[in-house]
């Protein structure tokens, strides 16, 4: 009896360990953030940072060496003009990193929730938007120089003209404050969260894309709402300003072309799956990627040039790395976390992290 | 098949309740433990009284010279006990049919609160996925995950200076203490204690440890709904008058009449 009485702790134990599972999802909880250089790409995933060489995709280092569950990495990494490599951590942590050898050159605690989305940097300043509805403003060396707070998490980077920074926040509203100061400038309510990073034009108008499935263009200086373009699905990224017009995909799988000056449809093309990633553009191309793990590159008149299918699902932006292309995605265990095509669409080599 | 008979309806309950009570999350926790309570009431009436029946049966003369006539065999004393079960029609495991139940209620409701919350990527985006259309989701997303001082999306502390304090955690275990305390049946005066009894008090210490652990360690919008059903429950055997306060008292200190 006593024996039986024995194997409670351990039955307990085990549903312990059920809900772990269930709580964790066994699955990851982002795709991977992808940056390159002239010589490496950056790679955010689950308990690393990599680097890889872009040469033939073989790792040069990671960072942290051993994995601790506690620190998990999906914000896209990005470079700043003095050589540090910037990475956000879901352990509330802003790393500094040697982009050479991945060895931490300052850290930032000052945050209270996830790292989510990429940081900009910019009038040798950092601006990094964080979950505990912060927006952090940091130099050079990771001292803290101002924080805004929102009503809500912020996933995503702000883009600046210079004057001013402009983000847009899950609280649904866009903000613009001022870059050296953080004081608020305006802010406007747009009529869903807003999830990826503004575009601005050299004439000041700010592109947002928001959650009730709609694009909207601000005059910068004001906040005002000049236009609104309804799309089918809710928007995650974008848009993406390339000569006239502003181009973005959304969750029903559409993919948009629209007129940046008065929000009318230039075109519009319905590839495989829902598009959450900013496309890139190259040589009068757009590529973007699908969920369906297929990458697309349509000519400027959203005609098909190529299509190249991956094993995973494409969530996040295509990124330029010299005469490649970088595409992360995520998938079954095995499945590569990062593809580099050419730019006609032919798989250079894969990386996938050796455990 | 489990995304599609727990987690997607208890998010979508889950969110229905948030939109009525106007954007508490907390509050829907709580209200929803209420409904997932009142839902579950009939098989937890069938087990308080089948511990009641079972309880009674341990007073009878019939089990206790069982007890002491074969407490050198527990072979046989096991043999004779089932015997006895067989006998009087009671189910020795009927009782834990409404804590089996509990425990995808705990899953599923763990995996809705952390979907509704959406406090990562991919979370958000498996939400967008198991949302009705009735619900409006766009507009709803995202949650207020701010309830009282916590963030019902992250474990819960309070800051005494540099000293985190896991007040939840606290909580949480000392009312699945006191609930199973109330509901525990009171042993035979005897003393000998059966494997039934040993295992209930096994349970009163393990349970509030392990469910203390869990506030502790995950998101402490699953502590909200541990508490909120443990007060529940207790309320529950309160209406059914099965509440043994005299099991909340120091041994030496219970009247005659508990024993």
């Amino acid at each position: 009896m006593k024996s039986k009485i024995a194997y409670i702790p351990l039955v307990l134990l085990g549903l312990g360990i059920l809900l772990t599972g269930c709580a964790t999802g066994m699955t990851p909880s982002s795709w991977p953030g992808v940056a390159a250089d002239a010589e490496r790409a950056y790679i955010a995933f689950a308990n690393h940072v990599y680097a890889v060489d872009l040469r033939d995709g073989d790792e040069l280092w990671r960072f942290p060496e051993k994995a601790n569950n506690a620190k998990l990495f999906f914000a896209p990494p990005v470079l700043t003009p003095d050589g540090q490599l910037i990475i956000g951590g879901y352990d509330h942590i802003l790393y500094s990193l040697d982009p050479e050898n991945g060895q931490v050159n300052w850290q930032f605690e000052g945050a209270r929730d996830r790292w989510i989305g990429e940081v900009l940097v910019a009038n040798d300043t950092i601006y990094a938007p964080n979950a505990d509805y912060k927006m952090y403003a940091l130099d050079l060396d990771g001292r803290l120089q101002w924080a805004f707070e929102a009503d809500q998490s912020l996933w995503a980077a702000p883009v600046t003209d210079g004057e001013a920074i402009f983000f847009g926040a899950l609280d649904h509203f866009v903000y613009a404050l001022n870059a050296s100061t953080g004081e608020l400038i305006w802010k406007t309510e747009l009529n869903g969260a807003v999830m990826g990073c503004p575009a601005l034009s050299s004439e000041g108008l700010l592109y947002i894309g928001t959650f009730q499935h709609s694009l909207f263009a601000l005059d910068s200086t004001r906040g005002n709402i000049l236009w609104e373009f309804p799309t089918e699905g809710w928007l995650w990224s974008g848009p993406a300003l390339n000569g006239e017009n502003l181009y973005l995909g959304d969750s029903e799988g559409r993919f948009y072309a629209v007129n940046a000056l008065d929000g009318s449809e230039a075109w519009e093309q319905q590839p495989n799956g829902p598009i959450l990633g900013l496309p890139l553009f190259i040589n009068e191309t757009v590529i973007f990627g699908t969920e369906s793990g297929t990458v697309y590159a349509f000519d400027m008149n959203g005609e098909t040039i190529w299509d190249k299918t991956l094993p995973g699902q494409v969530y996040g932006p295509v990124i330029p790395a010299g005469d490649l292309i970088l595409i992360g995605q995520v998938g079954e265990q095995g499945t590569p976390i990062l593809v580099a095509l050419d730019q006609n669409g032919v798989q250079q080599w894969t990386f996938t992290p050796v455990k | 098949m489990w995304e599609l008979l727990i987690v997607e309806p208890f998010t979508n309950v889950l969110l229905w309740i948030y939109k009525i009570v106007g954007g508490n999350f907390g509050l829907a926790i709580i209200l929803f433990t209420i409904v997932i309570r009142l839902v579950t009431h009939p098989l937890q009436a069938k087990q308080i009284k089948s511990t009641h029946v079972m309880q009674e049966m341990q007073q009878s003369k019939e089990w206790q010279d069982i007890q002491k006539k074969y407490k050198d065999d527990k072979e046989k004393l096991s043999q004779e006990q089932m015997k006895l079960y067989k006998k009087l029609g009671v189910n020795p495991f009927g009782s834990c049919l409404p804590t089996v139940i509990q425990i995808p209620i705990i899953f599923g409701l763990y995996q809705s609160i952390m979907r509704a919350l959406a406090s990562s990527p991919i979370q958000l985006l498996a939400l967008t996925r198991s949302l009705y259309p009735t619900f409006g989701a766009p507009e709803l997303v995202p949650l207020n995950s701010h309830f009282l001082w916590m963030n019902l999306a992250q474990p819960e502390r309070i800051y005494i200076g540099t000293l985190a304090i896991p007040l939840l955690a606290v909580i949480v275990a000392l009312t699945t203490y006191v609930q199973s305390k109330l509901t525990m049946p009171s042993t035979p005066s005897t003393g000998s204690r059966d494997q039934t009894a040993m295992m209930s008090s096994m349970m009163s210490i393990y349970m509030p440890l392990l469910l203390g652990y869990f506030a502790m360690t995950y998101a402490s919008g699953l502590a909200v709904y541990f508490i909120a059903s443990n007060l529940v429950g207790i309320l529950q055997y309160a209406a059914l008058g099965k509440v043994n306060w005299q099991n909340l008292l120091p041994k030496g200190m219970r009247s005659e009449k508990s024993k």
